[in-house]
């Protein structure tokens, strides 16, 4: 049932002599159609979390499942071809090509699949009206605003419906309308499509839409909070108390 | 850090990235250098021909010159701009822009002399072999001993000193006129920023390509009769290089980018990972470098031309002196002839004699030139040597009718003869029609009498050739009218009976021998064939390290795109297909437009330099492509590193 699986997760920085360790023997798990949300602090080691757990970076130790196949093992070129079918990514820097339409930067991840121009076209079309960004499908990324970018590489993602979708901070430069536009989005594909989604986050606010939320310190797991039944407001309460315990780099303004 | 230190910092990580520009400078002193050393040695007076040797040398020398500093200055322009966030940055911490640039003299210094004496040592240790080739290219036979020319090594000093503070002095305008906001700058152009093609563009592009082609077809109509006038020549060529050129220009401006979006518009959206890494960057790049590929595509193209051309007449030198000697010795009259057969007969050499009688007569050919005849005069007649066939053993012309002789294929093929007609025959007092029924390719006669190909020899029958002699036109007459042959039967003492022709006295000098118009030609084309052979190389490798350069500088930019398409799953190989398929389109385009450039500039004249034209040009298309395809390999490598490194 879990779709991903990490256990003992161990990634260190440096060399021989000069040695940080990021994670030390992390566990996490994350559920089908889960939307989990990570937190701490700078510097913590969330966006070294999710590219190990993306297979962008390797661990040093430990073994993460995905869909039950170990990937620790695999081979660069696997690893890609995993990427390529099973991730959608959104980076907190949009990551679009500057040479490319919005339309093309979407449809990116279709073109190594099997996949006709017309079935192609459908996916777009759907992605982009439920994202707001059919007007700028033809333009090029300097010509479009920052939530529009952000909204692009979220379609990106969502296009070649992977089974899991990595975000990191993907709301971290947009203002709280344009973060609450997308997190919505967000939400709305991942109960739509039955996508898991796992973001890395600052905001409270942000993590609040999530299901789960996992905070980490000193390269482990400090605790989990579930926001089960209780409504989205209460859970960001929860998270602005645990954050407060935590100590780490607050800004509750959202 | 102490300033020193951040010197040698700063230059163990350029000669790295850089080791093509330090290769590059090598290469250009040790080229310079080896050049100069021939200007001065005094070996080379033994290939003086009639043109000196040290005067083509010393013009070559001055041309490698010219595009070593465009080439330098260039490359060292589009290092500054790499650097000019370093440059900004030693600002921002507080450094002075004079500091700054002592400190980038200094390293620049340090790896500019450190290749200059590298190339130094290069030149010298290649300019014998050099010399060896000169000599093996012009057949001069001289035992090759170098010394080390103090004279060459001062002058290359000189040379290269001066473009180092050329470069200097724009390196300090470089610093002195940016503030350090705009150094962070420098490298976010709008060149890879996507934009939208407009109409203009489209006309452009349209436009571009009618260019070209107007300039393709006027090349070809150069040569016929309509613009024979020198002016008009003159004019033509100017309309045909101007329209070629800014057609290239507007080419790379608007055609490329055009039809690329044409393609990019049919695949609506989806595009494939080979698309993006190759299609849409070039759209963008071969526009805002219009100008460079431009220029490379010319020189490329002139480079190939002039090549080609000089391979040409290299490559035709045997033919030209038999068609302008036609025996092993010519003589137009019987007593320098009997001088030589004297002294062959002394030295028990054999040898076969051809006579001809030749007489001179106006001919009217328009009605079997295909275009009309450039070398007639206001008339239409022309003068023509004629022979009889009685002299010839084994053809027997009819009555009434009559042969073209010496008339060869390259000619020929340029102004084509029909197959048959009528020609008229003007003596003093009658005009004869007679059938003309074909061409042959030999000659028979000297240069005195065909002016080379000018003037193609007719053979006719003795009884029309008694009745044409009765009624010559004594203007048109030549002082002599017999022509002699002398073939040497064993060609193995043919060195020897040249030996004895060059010993006699003789009172005409049409008094000639084939190999010794062989030799001389093979003196003056050869020097001239070793010296653009040079240049070309140079060109050659110069347009390709800009190339080069160029892709250095775009895969360093593209790194983040990599770094994100990798990231969302695409594999090394997946995008190093798509960035070979670009580099064959970057170096491919100017170079498939340059190799079209030349083909139509050599089709247009060749005719002039010698008697072959495809063996030739295309075996120096092919090296000239062999040898460009490296840097592609180059550049392909490079990206290879930088898509590694990319995730
Ligand atoms: N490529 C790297 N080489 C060396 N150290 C690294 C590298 N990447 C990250 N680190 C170190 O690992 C630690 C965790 O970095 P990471 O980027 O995961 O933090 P983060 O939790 O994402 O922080 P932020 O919230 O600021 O993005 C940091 O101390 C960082 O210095
Ligand atoms: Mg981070």
């Amino acid at each position: 049932m879990f779709i991903l699986q990490a256990t003992k997760l161990h990634k260190s920085y440096g060399n021989k002599w000069n040695k940080q360790e990021v994670l030390k023997g992390l566990d996490v798990s994350v559920k089908k159609g889960e939307f989990v949300s990570i937190m701490g602090a700078s510097g913590s080691g969330k966006t070294t979390l999710l590219n190990v757990l993306s297979s962008i970076d390797k661990v040093n130790d430990g073994s993460i499942l995905i869909d039950g196949t170990e990937m620790t093992k695999m081979k660069e070129k696997q690893l890609a071809e995993f990427r390529k079918h099973q991730l959608g990514f959104i980076f907190q820097e949009y990551n679009l090509l500057d040479t490319l339409t919005v339309k093309e930067n979407i449809l990116l991840p279709l073109s190594v699949m099997n996949i006709s121009r017309k079935g192609a076209e459908q996916r777009f079309r759907a992605l982009a009206k439920t994202l707001g960004i059919e007007d700028v499908q033809n333009k090029y990324p300097n010509e479009i605003s920052g939530g529009q970018k952000q909204r692009t590489s979220a379609a990106r993602a969502f296009i070649h419906q992977p089974s899991i979708i990595f975000a990191d901070e993907p709301t971290g430069a947009l203002d709280s309308k344009s973060a609450s536009d997308l997190l919505d989005k967000l939400k709305e594909l991942n109960q739509q499509y039955e996508a898991t989604i796992v973001m890395v986050t600052h905001h409270a606010v942000a993590a609040s839409y999530g299901d789960r939320v996992i905070f980490i310190k000193d390269g482990q797991i400090y605790t989990q909070l579930h926001k089960g039944e209780q409504s989205r407001k209460d859970f960001f309460q929860d998270i602005m108390s645990t954050q407060a315990v935590l100590g780490g780099v607050q800004d509750e303004d959202q | 850090m102490k300033i020193s230190k951040l010197i040698l910092k700063n230059l163990k990580k350029n000669v790295k990235n850089y080791y093509l520009y330090v290769f590059a400078l090598t290469f250009s002193v040790a080229l310079y250098f080896s050049f100069v050393t021939l200007q001065y040695d005094p070996a080379l007076d033994a290939t003086k021909g009639s043109i000196k040797g040290e005067a083509g040398i010393k013009a070559g020398s001055v041309i490698l010159i010219l595009i070593v500093t465009v080439f330098l200055l260039y490359a060292n322009r589009l290092f500054m701009k790499r650097r000019s966030k370093e440059i900004g940055l030693l600002q921002l911490i507080g450094m002075t822009k004079n500091n700054v640039f002592r400190i980038l003299s200094a390293e620049n210094f340090i790896l500019y002399f450190s290749s200059f004496a590298m190339g130094m040592f290069l030149g010298f240790s290649v300019s014998k072999v050099i010399l060896m080739i000169l000599f093996k290219i012009t057949g001069v036979e001289t035992t090759v001993n170098l010394r080390f020319s103090s004279e060459a090594f001062i002058q290359t000093t000189i040379v290269f000193t001066i473009i180092y503070l050329l470069m200097m002095g724009l390196n300090y305008l470089f610093i002195q006129r940016r503030t350090i906001l705009n150094l962070f700058h420098v490298n976010t152009t709008s060149e890879t920023k996507g934009k939208r093609l407009t109409w203009l563009e489209m006309l452009i592009g349209l436009l571009g390509i009618g260019l070209i082609l107007l300039g393709y077809y006027l090349s070809t109509e150069l040569f016929s009769a309509e613009y024979m006038t020198s002016n008009g020549l003159f004019f033509m060529m100017i309309l045909i290089l101007s329209s070629v050129i800014v057609g290239t220009y507007l080419f790379y401006k608007g055609t490329v980018s055009f039809v690329f979006h044409l393609i990019r518009k049919r695949k609506q959206g989806l595009l494939s990972i080979q698309d993006v890494t190759s299609l849409s960057p070039l759209m963008f790049r071969m526009k805002s470098n219009s100008l460079l590929l431009t220029i490379i595509t010319t020189i490329s193209a002139l480079a190939i031309g002039l090549l080609s051309l000089s391979y040409i007449t290299f490559y035709s030198i045997e033919e030209v002196a038999k068609n302008t000697v036609p025996n092993d010795f010519a003589f137009i009259s019987e007593e320098d002839a009997n001088q030589l057969k004297q002294a062959l007969d002394s030295s028990n050499i054999t040898y076969e004699e051809t006579i001809f009688e030749v007489i001179q007569v106006a001919f009217n050919m328009n009605d079997i030139l295909s275009q009309d005849n450039i070398f007639a005069n206001n008339d239409g007649y022309v003068r023509t040597p004629v022979i009889s066939d009685t002299d010839l053993e084994r053809m027997d012309v009819d009555e009434g009718e009559l042969i073209i002789s010496g008339y060869n294929k390259s000619l020929q093929s340029v102004f084509p003869f029909k197959s048959s007609g009528i020609v008229t025959l003007k003596g003093k007092n009658n005009t004869v029609e007679l059938g003309y029924t074909g061409i042959e390719k030999n000659y028979y006669l000297s240069h005195y009498y065909t002016g080379g190909s000018a003037r193609p020899t007719a053979i006719v029958d003795d009884k029309m050739f008694q009745q044409l002699k009765k009624d010559l036109d004594r203007e048109i007459e030549q002082p002599s009218s017999i022509y002699i042959g002398l073939d040497v039967v064993n060609k193995k003492q043919l060195e020897q009976a040249h030996a004895l022709f060059a010993e006699q006295n003789f009172t005409s000098e049409y008094a000639e021998s084939q190999l010794h118009i062989k030799k001389e030609n093979q003196k003056i084309f050869g020097l001239i064939m070793f010296v653009v052979g040079f240049l070309g190389l140079t060109f050659l490798i110069t347009s390709g390290c800009i190339l080069y350069f160029k892709q250095m500088d775009e895969a360093e930019d593209e790194q983040p795109n990599y770094t994100i398409l990798r990231k969302i799953g695409f594999t090394q190989s997946n995008l190093l297909k798509g960035v070979i398929r670009k580099q064959i389109f970057n170096f491919g385009i100017p170079l498939l437009v340059g190799l079209s450039h030349s083909y139509f500039a050599v089709k247009s004249g060749w005719f002039f330099f010698g008697a072959e034209l495809w063996t030739p040009m295309m075996l120096v298309m092919v090296i000239y492509t062999a040898l460009y395809s490296i840097f592609a390999f180059l550049s392909v490598l490079y990206y290879k590193r930088v898509i590694r490194e990319a995730l």
